[in-house]
């Protein structure tokens, strides 16, 4: 309780994690109503054809203009955030969850199953990830769960390795030892040993992830592979309209800001809770810099000057 | 599987090339356009990660850490969207798409690569053509994919700077300025150098965007092209070829790697220490 209270501290004590946060939470209820209440929180379907409205410039009527079938490309982009924050979020889940599984397996047990898990985590690295998740979703087809799986398929690896390197630096602690020594039951070990130790790394890890992943799955909808054509999804807003960018440049800039505003929330959140997480870092952002500058000034100055 | 080492991918089933030719005409567009951009991207990232660790938690820090986090949070299309919008139509200072003017004669392709052609034949014109249609996607791919480089020589810089043999180093009387370039710089770059390997295949990951809207004939658009027609038989080449980038950049960055750490050594048996 208290280790949670102090981590919510050192989130919003950084302004760029606290930003980050406004802006994922804002994002996240707009999702959320939109799942729930669907077109009736929109200004205009964003499904419907116009065709009469086509291609109007940016106004106060149509915020970010209107698309070359008439959608008013505002209420694409509020369509667009379920996809695109729910995509993301079941990769970064699925991918941790496996990661976990693996990366602990292969941390505590060691030996051959520590073998057999890392060669099989380091040939899946060895591939670039854009490229795999391309081929993988184009075989599996077009769909949104064949393009969640194929982004999970590539997606694992790097958790692996940081959830067994974290369980290699854990167990090596006394206190595993101890537990071991009283007998502690296996499953004791780890859910109540392991697990919070390397939670916090594997969450601020992931969340950084979350906005990568939406990167990647907008760059798929841009390609138009694994996700399908005409789904209100902000990568495939922005490629349907590469023709005609020189003169209706709105439709593709306004979906564009929004995937990067996007993924500038989930990196500030995540880049502020790594920061604070980081032991070394730790005391200057707790005193937000000043007092410890000072102190560690002041010791450089004098050695300088001697 | 002896085909895959002796490089006979087969007949690309579309065009009717050998897929090896087509990859050889392509592959040397990709690398001009990805080791140009990576130079770029390898120097600012180190300029701007330096200068934000070195003035921790000043505004100066919180600038460059905000350019360098945006920028990462920039999806590759926008970056190359803007680029093309703001320097290619309403300020027209560069081409938005190709390799080379049509006005000016190609040179005859030596190593592949077109800069490095013209420069042998000594053809300014399609040098300078060249260069000009590569400044776009090269700065749109540095930009999108400097910033892992600055957040690491960032924190590696505040791991290193209050530690205790920067503080020795001052206590022996060396300079600021060799105590900076020498102790801190040095531990920075070891980093990034492992990073940049990562970064590398990043940044060849990216051309298939880059190359799509730029026009750029690469390796990244043939893949686009192989991807959006399932063109398996030249998919697999294709995937193939870019793990190999990926693992000759990984070998790179290793070897440079035991070059900058003293500690590391080729082998092993060369006083490695750890």
């Amino acid at each position: 309780m208290a280790q949670s209270l102090k981590f919510r501290q050192l989130v919003l004590s950084n302004r760029l994690s606290s930003l980050g946060l406004v802006i994922v939470i804002v994002s996240v209820c707009l999702a959320s109503a939109f799942a729930i209440f669907g077109g009736r929180i929109t200004p205009y379907s964003p499904y419907a054809l116009n065709l009469q409205d086509s291609n109007l410039p940016p106004s106060f009527a149509h915020l970010f203009g209107t698309d070359f079938q008439g959608r008013d490309v505002f209420s694409r982009v509020i369509a667009a955030l379920p996809i695109d924050l729910g995509l993301p979020i079941a990769i970064v889940l699925f991918s941790s969850v496996m990661g976990i599984f693996l990366g602990m397996a292969a941390g505590y047990l060691g030996g051959v199953v520590d073998e057999i898990i890392m060669r099989i985590t380091d040939l899946f690295l060895a591939f670039p990830t854009i490229i795999m998740v391309l081929a993988v979703a184009a075989t599996l087809g077009a769909g949104l769960v064949n393009a969640m799986l194929a982004f999970v398929f590539v997606w694992w690896p790097p958790y692996v390795r940081l959830v067994r390197g974290g369980v290699l630096e854990v167990v090596a602690e006394d206190y595993i030892a101890i537990s071991k020594a009283l007998n502690s039951s296996f499953s004791h070990i780890i859910f109540k040993g392991i697990l919070p130790n390397i939670l916090p790394s594997v969450m601020t890890y992931a969340t950084l992830d979350i906005g990568t992943a939406l990167l990647e799955v907008s760059i798929l909808g841009f390609l138009g592979i694994g996700i399908p054509p005409n789904t209100p999804e902000l990568g495939v807003m922005v490629g349907s309209i590469s023709y005609g960018l020189y003169t209706y440049p709105w439709q593709a800039l306004f979906p564009a800001f929004v995937t990067m505003l996007l993924v500038v929330g989930f990196s500030f959140l995540g880049e502020g809770a790594r920061e604070a997480s980081d032991v070394k870092v730790r005391p200057y952002i707790l005193f937000k810099g000043r007092a410890f500058r000072k102190a560690t000034e002041i010791t450089e100055q004098q050695l300088t000057n001697r | 599987m002896r085909d895959l080492f002796t490089g006979n991918f087969g007949i690309d089933p579309l065009t009717g090339q050998s897929i090896l030719s087509e990859i050889r005409f392509y592959l040397p567009n990709t690398l001009e356009l990805v080791l140009f951009s990576f130079v770029i991207l390898v120097i600012v990232g180190i300029v701007l990660g330096y200068f934000a660790g070195m003035h921790f938690s000043t505004f100066g820090d919180s600038i460059a850490r905000v350019i360098y986090l945006v920028s990462w949070s920039t999806p590759m299309y926008l970056a190359a969207i803007v680029a093309i919008l703001a320097f290619a139509t309403y300020i027209p200072v560069f081409p938005s798409g190709g390799m080379y003017s049509l006005s000016i004669s190609p040179p005859q392709p030596v190593t592949g690569i077109f800069l490095i052609d013209a420069l042998i034949e000594l053809n300014m014109p399609a040098f300078l053509s060249g260069l000009q249609h590569l400044i776009l996607p090269a700065l749109a791919l540095a930009f999108v994919n400097f910033g892992l480089i600055s957040r690491a020589v960032r924190s590696s810089i505040l791991n290193v700077r209050w530690s205790t043999h920067v503080k020795t180093a001052r206590a022996k009387g060396l300079t600021e300025s060799e105590v900076r370039r020498k102790h801190i710089l040095r531990n920075a770059l070891i980093d990034a150098t492992s990073l940049s390997a990562v970064i590398f295949g990043w940044v060849l990951t990216s051309t298939l965007v880059v190359e799509e809207l730029f026009a750029w004939p690469g390796l990244g658009q043939f893949a686009y092209q192989a991807i959006f027609s399932n063109d398996y038989p030249v998919l697999i080449p294709i995937v193939v070829v870019f793990t190999l980038g990926v693992i000759v950049a990984n070998f790179v960055a290793d070897v440079a790697y035991s070059l900058l750490d003293p500690r590391i050594g080729i082998g092993g048996h060369n006083g490695a220490v750890t």
